[in-house]
């Protein structure tokens, strides 16, 4: 299935954000916020710290709580025809049955398109050989490929649990892009409530919100709900690749608690308001008829135009390139023409994109 | 019911002293998960090999790491949150380090030594606090600092120790006055003299049958960590007073409240 977006746009490379709002002389919290009012059809420029103005007390702002992994890895390759080399693997997503898949890189971020079945690989820190050094215990068997995406292949790690998270955590870099203007560390790469490690990227619609502005939403009576769905990698650095793979498949957590909040904020008349499209898809796997149900499972759901929203009343959500398949899940909240022009406001007042940028509330 | 039935628990400096008796006087009421660091491996390990004879229904993770280092912290953060699948319940900052014995005056404190334990004794807990707080966000929690009778006196040799303990004092009151009316409750202890290596250490020509066995103070912690202390936040605590006089006001308040 290749993604068409809803309509298209130039991004000029001025507003890529290419550092975290902290290194820009800001709080998380004081990017800005572009806030779309869906039934007036208007749009506000404010800033993030003011959005307790546009929610009401009732609403129920619902978070993905994932916690980002340090999934860029080195892999030096034991043996087999690539014997020697060294590539970067970037965990996509934790497999049923105990294995990753992963997708394999140039150390430059091109794509790595040779045969590694079968292969031993030793991961290390960058530019330590493995030798002699403790963190190179970590090691993996590449078992095939993934049956779902042909590029990714499946690793079967020596160590499992606590004892690879460790290892992760000490020999793991965050998933960076080609905009970051510097190699930033994993802490700028987490939401304040993150609480369970394993996304591949940051579940950025949340990030500028700072624990100032989350409890003073609780005390002026806005709700807060959480689940966790880990988020897959956004792109496989192959516009092309990318345009056939719109939708990885995610899994996620809604537990009894959350579900009843979110629930219970609906019955009152709150406006459930997804914190990221990540939520969006979770809350519209696990809804029917406007209510959630607690559980968990995986979603490969892909939320286009024609999908009538259950669960979801609201998204506050970043600004997504023109080719994403996040357009299209936000053209089901609003047709693409009024989309286009939030779009066309948003370039023209020089918001910033992707995860260390500015904001988009759409009520 | 055993006070911490179920809880998720997270203890620092559990491989000996007060951090030891905690974890196993945790395990003993009920704890359903301990999340255990110290920097010794070895004595790490033993005190979750005791864990498990003494409860075996007690989960038990021990992950050994220098607490000094903020990629350590990560590390154990990561480990921890990933091991209670995101729900921590308790969070014991125990952890601390004494500085060069005998102890110099603050006047001849080598730097380097000075750094050393306000890393380890103050940074620390600041940068595992907020890593391990969104743990608490949905359900509450209870966060305990330990600190000590040097974190609110000045007193000759005590230098770094202390001035990381007044350090740790502040951290505490900011804390709860942040978190005021979240569910997520924070309070101090002063355990008091306790015979630990440790204080051992701190005082050479002291006489340890005066000073407490660590257990003897385990009751106030017990306390907080458990739901019993509810409505208890922005309180510190003298665990060889009578600490129970001050919670049971706070208990008669928060009755009062809920009518």
């Amino acid at each position: 299935m290749v993604a068409t977006a809803p309509f298209r746009f130039e991004l000029p490379d001025a507003l890529l954000a290419r550092e975290p709002p902290e290194k820009r002389g800001l709080e998380r919290d004081q990017v800005r916020l572009l806030a779309v009012d869906r039934q007036a059809g208007a749009l506000k420029h404010t800033r993030f710290d003011g959005i307790g103005d546009l929610l009401r007390p009732g609403d129920c702002l619902v978070f993905n709580a994932s916690r980002t992994l340090p999934a860029s890895l080195q892999a030096f390759i034991a043996n087999g025809p690539y014997a020697g080399r060294t590539l970067q693997l970037r965990l996509a997503r934790g497999n049923e049955d105990g294995t990753w898949s992963a997708l394999p890189l140039t150390l430059e971020d091109e794509p790595w398109l040779g045969e590694l079945g079968g292969a031993r690989l030793q991961f290390r820190s960058a530019g330590v050989m493995p030798q002699g050094n403790p963190g190179a215990r970590l090691s993996a068997e590449v078992v095939g490929r993934d049956p779902l995406v042909e590029r990714l292949w499946r690793l079967r790690f020596s160590l499992h649990g606590a004892a690879w998270m460790e290892c992760l955590s000490r020999l793991g870099n965050p998933v960076r892009y080609w905009y970051s203007s510097a190699p930033w560390d994993l802490d700028f790469y987490q939401t304040v409530y993150a609480r369970e490690p394993g996304s591949m990227e940051m579940p950025s619609a949340g990030r500028a919100f700072s624990w100032k502005l989350l409890l003073e939403l609780r005390r002026r009576g806005i709700d807060t709900a959480f689940l966790v769905l880990h988020a897959g990698l956004s792109s496989y650095l192959d516009e092309k690749f990318d345009a056939g793979h719109p939708a990885s498949v995610e899994p996620y957590r809604l537990e009894a608690e959350a579900a009843a909040r979110i629930n219970a904020a609906k019955a009152r008349g709150g406006r459930i308001v997804a914190v990221g499209t990540t939520v969006v898809r979770a809350l519209e796997t696990a809804g029917a008829d406007g209510r959630v149900s607690a559980g968990k499972g995986r979603t490969c759901l892909r939320i286009t135009p024609s999908h009538r929203l259950n669960a979801v009343d609201g998204l506050l959500t970043g600004f997504h390139e023109p080719q994403a398949s996040h357009l299209d899940l936000l053209s089901a909240f609003l047709p693409p023409e009024s989309l286009k022009s939030v779009y066309d406001a948003a370039l023209e007042a020089g918001y910033l994109w992707h995860e260390f940028g500015d904001a988009n509330l759409i009520l | 019911m055993k006070r911490v039935e179920g809880k998720h628990i997270v203890v620092t400096g559990a491989s000996k002293g007060l951090g030891r008796t905690l974890a196993m006087e945790f395990a003993r009421e009920g704890a359903a998960a301990l999340v255990l660091t110290a920097r010794n491996a070895d004595r790490l390990y033993q005190v979750k090999e005791e864990i498990r004879i003494l409860a075996p229904g007690t989960r038990v993770l021990a992950v050994p790491a220098d607490l000094r280092h903020s990629k350590a912290v990560e590390r154990f953060a990561a480990t921890a949150l990933a091991e209670l699948q995101g729900r921590v319940d308790v969070l014991v900052n125990n952890a601390s380090v004494l500085g060069p014995s005998p102890m110099p005056y603050l006047l001849d404190y080598p730097l380097e030594e000075f750094r050393r334990v306000l890393d380890t004794n103050l940074i620390a807990p600041f940068l595992l606090t907020r890593k391990l707080l969104p743990g608490m966000l949905e359900h509450g929690g209870s966060l305990i600092n330990v600190t000590s009778d040097a974190g609110v006196n000045g007193y000759p040799g005590w230098g770094a120790y202390g001035i990381s303990k007044f350090g740790l004092e502040g951290l505490s009151q900011t804390w709860a006055a942040e978190l005021e009316g979240s569910g997520i409750r924070v309070n101090w202890v002063d355990p008091g003299d306790m015979n630990t290596d440790m204080h051992r250490a701190a005082d050479p020509g002291g006489d340890p049958s005066r000073w407490a066995d660590p257990a003897d103070v385990a009751e106030v912690f017990l306390w907080l960590a458990s739901d019993a202390s509810r409505g208890t936040t922005g309180r510190r605590f003298q665990a060889q007073e009578d600490w129970r006089a001050q919670a049971s006001v706070d208990q008669a308040a928060l009755a009062t409240e809920e009518g």
